[in-house]
């Protein structure tokens, strides 16, 4: 059963989704069910021998389209609600052992066009007030599946992180008459410390308020709100740029690194934010090899964290294995 | 890029994204579009796709 419960102490939704106890957990590489279906092997989500990027509904979502009634009544104090909403699996590539980093920049700009898509589906539905893309990566997160693949859920509305952001932004916009991103981004340019890398149309940092130790935030240069504003040059200097940043993981401590990838765009209930800035957000757990940062006691009891790293020396560390991004085809 | 949207045996959607050398052509023409600042052009449509509701639209 699932239902979207209300948290009266934190005014946030809490999704109930029991249905997930039984999805499938870390199954062997002959039995993944996001490998495209070969004639006569074992039938995988996929049912063709060969594909791209497939987009699915997840088959153990926490929002659906049709959502079950709430298995428990309402009160005055519980308000409760059916998790209507859409989660998407979004697999970036047929090749089982591969990863996001691994991915030619040809397939990682693809993926951008993919997104784009899905944002721009999802966001007319009329019952969805945000698009959430982002991708787990990493047993260190809590992956089931290794083969290369992110989710976008849709959220009939606008999740308690992205209103804070949204709210901080608008209060810096009142107040100062400016984006606060574009603000952030001029304060990084700056600096300089911090940047992990940089192209005419983003820049890649770990900004001075990161939390975790390797937080890479990836702006845009111009001050938009959603991928469907980027122009196909900026989709492809966005790809280069999260191809840089995805190989420099990858070779900082020499394993495939592990991360959440978030990506946080206006909201698609149909109210004006101009005042919002489009960006990306990783948040890798390693703060060292081998090491975790646990979101423990202060971070999750109390909402401060404590980030044992300097972000100046982390951006250093990361910018050392920045490397160029070959393109196959001459058009980049 | 082309989308193909199959329905699965359970009712659920997966869609098939496609990237071949027509379409990259069609890719080249767009970028060309999108430089000469203009907006971002519509994706081909699909069979089963949402409608399409305009940002405006909504807001109203």
């Amino acid at each position: 059963m699932s239902e979207l419960r209300w948290h009266p102490l934190l005014g946030e939704w809490v999704a109930t989704a029991t249905r997930r106890q039984t999805r499938t957990f870390l199954p062997p590489a002959d039995f993944c069910p996001l490998c495209p279906t070969k004639p006569g092997g074992f039938p995988t989500e996929i049912p063709e021998p060969n594909y791209d990027i497939v987009v699915f509904e997840n088959r153990f979502p926490s929002l659906s389209t049709e959502p079950p009634a709430p298995s428990v009544e309402a009160t005055e104090l519980y308000p409760v609600r059916p998790s209507k909403g859409v989660c998407e699996v979004v697999v970036y590539s047929p090749r089982h052992t591969s990863t996001l980093a691994d991915e030619p920049v040809e397939q990682i700009y693809k993926l951008i066009q993919v997104w784009t898509d899905r944002f721009r589906e999802l966001s007319a539905l009329d019952f969805v007030d945000y698009v959430f893309i982002f991708e787990n990566k990493g047993e260190a997160i809590g992956v089931t599946l290794h083969h290369p693949h992110g989710q976008i859920y849709a959220y009939p509305f606008i999740p308690p992180r992205i209103a804070r952001e949204l709210e901080r932004s608008r209060a810096h916009m009142q107040a100062t008459g400016r984006c606060l991103v574009c603000d952030i981004l001029a304060e990084e340019r700056r600096d300089g410390r911090r940047i992990v890398c940089e192209s005419d149309s983003f820049v890649a940092a770990i900004p001075f308020f990161a939390r975790y130790p390797y937080e890479v935030n990836i702006f845009p240069v111009r001050h938009l709100q959603a991928l469907t504003e980027m122009t196909d040059a900026e989709r492809r200097e966005l790809a280069a740029t999260l191809k840089q940043v995805l190989m420099a993981y990858d070779k900082l401590f020499d394993l495939s690194f592990p991360y959440m990838m978030v990506l946080h765009g206006r909201p698609s209930d149909g109210g004006d934010y101009e005042h919002y800035h489009f960006h990306i957000e990783f948040y890798p757990p390693l703060r060292a090899a081998g090491r975790l940062k646990y979101l423990a006691g202060s971070e999750t009891g109390a909402g401060m964290f404590i980030n044992d790293t300097h972000a100046e020396e982390k951006a250093a560390e990361l910018r050392a294995h920045i490397a160029p991004v070959h393109w196959k085809t001459s058009d980049k | 890029m082309r989308s193909r949207r199959i329905k699965l045996e359970d009712g659920r959607y997966l869609i098939f994204y496609t990237f071949d050398e027509e379409t990259a052509q069609a890719d080249e023409r767009l970028r060309r579009t999108d430089a000469a600042g203009q907006s971002d052009s519509p994706r081909v449509a699909d069979e089963g796709a949402a409608e399409p509701v305009s940002k405006e639209e909504r807001r109203v």
